[in-house]
């Protein structure tokens, strides 16, 4: 959240204490070891002040309109460097707001009054009405209101440097190479413009796991830390400093030992990865053939089959399909969803390839549809239930899918199911669609297997109606943990309790095991939980057939797998059910690997 | 036709459920652009210009929530009665379907 007190002149930074370590919130995993190149603060709190003479003051005016001219040109500039399959295309609409909210009446035309009527100067105008509106927004009792405040000033902020001479965009562009990046906050339109060559980690004051600024350097695969309070006033540029975006431990000043230790750390990582590379190629059996598990890999697009089939997936368990439908002004034709899913489904062939049916709301697709806004969007429109609502749509993408599916072993996941009406809905429009494609003499595999995916609480309670009904059963851990707990991953306040190993969880997976085995149904899972090695023992243990994860964590889950035996797995299942919480379960696993396999599997990244 | 000086002065109650949140905004702000009158939106002791999305999203109006629009100049008429209609809209004429 925005403190305003924290925007005050720069504390002077005496000497700092070699491995001066201090402790925020590692929002993108890696090691980075580098120099320091310092962004200035937020310059609102340094602004010179002065009252114009009356035969100045339309220069004055003109002065600040070319700024905002420049800023929103500068900012139109970076939106369109981001082109279609950019790692950060999925979060270019954030700038589009920036944009808009640079020409905000209450900004733009507050600014050009206070010049006017109260003979300010252009940087004292702007930067007193951005207080005035931060400090509003601030004393509203809304997270996504208090969100906007950040916007306010991340844009007046861009019009302040440019009429003070001062440009943060510069540094951007010429960072030297080994940078490691301090800021007080990184704006989106900042963000956008890292170059990965060049920037080895990043550290910031303020901001949270879910900040924009760090879903886009997760993006970018730059090791970050955020919510270190203080670091952009401890440093200075040229400063040595560890970041440890694994940890979330920033060292200024590291000492020799100190840089030695983190070389190691980062070499062993890059060596661990390399060498476990070899395990992606063999089957995940326990070691006592007990027991093989299906481990398969998530993807979002077309390009990331090849990374996954190196690193040994044995199909794709959830193919993201919103890529498609997203940061566009139209929908995807059908012939383009049906040249995405082919190709997908000859590159894994003759393994099976998931698609998940849209799984998005309404207000990220194409504005054409004309959806209404919600405020609690997660539990709105949104999945099967909009697909539904949109039903053509909806059958542009299942004729697609039909079609593709002569191409490989098919498979369609319908996300988000919370009763059986939705499946038998879903399955008529399913049979209609066949029915047209046959009419229409277009091949298409007629027999693709249907399967749900379980991530409502409802869907779990039923799990036993639901496994009759289809072939096979996915668990989406994300959301389901959210929508069990009563958690928004998002909300910062409450996002500590979020607890992938709450006994809760486990018997909601559970449930859905039984149900899956009572009627012969396949069951797997493809949340982030899937691909953490601290949960396969349970999931193992629960009997789970599929594992599907980011593929980088393949090998290791196939390591990990082919190390246990399935009699070990059920016995720490059966004491984990007895546990009551969430930390003891965690603390219990994590010696359960550890006292087997000391130091092998919790230097990989989550 | 109204004259200049005449102000208008409606009460609103906001109909959408999640309240004048920003898609709300942007399409008030959006129709103001068509009208040039000048508009605000009172909440209790806080008015804003219906020109600004910042200023609208300041208002916090929840459902429910009593708003008065004052309006003043050429076609005052006819844009507070679009932004009555746009606030009171529970947005069930756009429920979903296309």
């Amino acid at each position: 959240m925005m403190d305003t007190d924290s925007f005050g002149s720069a504390i002077i930074s005496g000497e700092i204490p070699t491995n001066t370590m201090i402790k925020g919130v590692g929002v993108s995993v890696g090691i980075g070891i580098g120099q320091v190149v310092l962004m200035e603060r937020l310059v609102a709190d340094t602004c010179p002040c002065r009252i114009l003479s009356p035969e100045e003051i339309p220069d004055e005016v003109a002065r600040f309109e070319a700024a905002v001219e420049t800023a929103e040109n500068r900012l139109r500039t970076i939106r369109s460097s981001i082109e279609s399959g950019h790692p950060l295309d999925d979060h270019s609409y954030i700038l589009d707001a920036h944009i808009m909210l640079l020409r905000d009446k209450m900004l733009y035309e507050g600014t050009r009054q206070s010049i006017e009527k109260g003979s300010q100067n252009a940087e004292w105008a702007l930067s007193e009405i951005m207080a005035k509106i931060t400090a509003a927004f601030d004393s509203i009792d809304d997270d996504y209101l208090k969100e906007r405040a950040r916007d306010v000033h991340f844009v007046g902020d861009r019009v302040l440097r440019i009429l003070l001479g001062v440009s943060s965009e510069k540094k951007m562009h010429q960072l030297p190479p080994n940078s490691i990046l301090v800021s007080h906050d990184l704006s989106p339109a900042d963000t956008a413009q890292l170059k990965k060559e060049s920037v080895l980690a990043i550290a910031t004051d303020v901001g949270g796991k879910t900040s924009h600024s760090a879903i886009m350097s997760r993006s970018l695969k730059i090791p970050a830390v955020t919510g270190l309070e203080k670091v952009s006033r401890l440093v200075q540029t040229g400063d040595t400093i560890i970041v440890d975006g694994s940890t979330g431990l920033v060292i200024i000043n590291p000492d020799a030992e100190m840089i030695f230790r983190y070389r190691q750390r980062q070499e062993l990582l890059r060596n661990y990865h390399q060498s476990l590379l070899a395990y992606g190629r063999l089957p995940a059996v326990t070691r006592d053939g007990a027991r093989t598990i299906r481990v398969l890999a998530n993807i979002e697009l077309v390009d990331e089959v090849d990374i996954a089939v190196a690193h040994g997936c044995e199909g794709i368990g959830l193919f993201r399909t919103e890529y498609l439908f997203i940061g566009r002004p139209d929908l995807p034709t059908e012939e383009e969803q049906f040249g995405a899913y082919k190709a997908v489904l000859s590159l894994n062939k003759p393994y099976p390839v998931t698609i998940r049916t849209l799984d998005i709301g309404g207000d990220k697709i194409a504005s054409s549809l004309n959806l209404p806004r919600e405020t609690n969007p997660a539990m709105g429109l949104r999945a099967i239930r909009l697909c539904l609502n949109i039903k053509d749509v909806f059958k542009t993408q299942l004729r697609a899918i039909l079609r593709a599916a002569c191409y490989g072993h098919c498979r369609l996941l319908i996300p988000m199911i919370s009763c059986i009406t939705e499946v038998h809905a879903t399955k008529s429009i399913l049979e209609e669609v066949k029915q047209e494609l046959s009419n229409e003499g277009i091949p298409h595999g007629g027999d693709i297997d249907f399967g749900i995916l379980v991530e409502v609480p409802s869907a779990v309670a039923i799990a036993d109606l639901l496994a009759r009904e289809v072939d096979f059963l996915s668990i989406g851990t994300n959301d389901l943990i959210q929508y069990s707990l009563a958690i928004d991953r998002m909300n910062e306040h409450v996002n500590y309790l979020y607890d992938t190993l709450h006994p809760a969880v486990l018997r909601l997976i559970r449930q859905v095991v039984n149900a899956g085995q009572a009627y012969g149904v396949n069951v797997g899972m493809c949340g982030e939980m899937a691909g953490d090695p601290i949960n396969i023992p349970i999931l193992v243990g629960l009997g789970i057939d599929e594992l599907s994860m980011n593929a980088l964590s393949i090998p290791i889950v196939k390591k990990l797998i082919r190390s246990i035996s399935y009699e070990d797995c059920l016995e720490l299942t059966h004491q984990a059910f007895q546990m009551q919480s969430a930390q003891g379960i965690h603390d219990f696993l994590e010696k359960w690997i550890f006292d087997r396999f000391p130091g092998d599997y919790f230097l990989s990244q989550q | 036709m109204m004259t200049e000086s005449e102000i208008i002065e409606r009460a609103v109650v906001i109909g959408n459920e999640f309240g004048l949140h920003a898609r709300v905004a942007t399409a008030l702000v959006q129709t103001m652009r068509r009208h040039s009158c000048h508009v605000t939106l009172r909440k209790e002791s806080m008015e804003v210009d219906a020109r600004s999305v910042l200023g609208l999203l300041l208002l916090a109006a929840t459902n429910g929530t009593e708003l008065v629009i004052r309006a003043n100049g050429p076609g005052s008429e006819q844009a507070v009665r679009e932004i009555c209609e746009l606030l009171q809209d529970d947005g069930s004429n756009h429920d979903g379907h296309r």
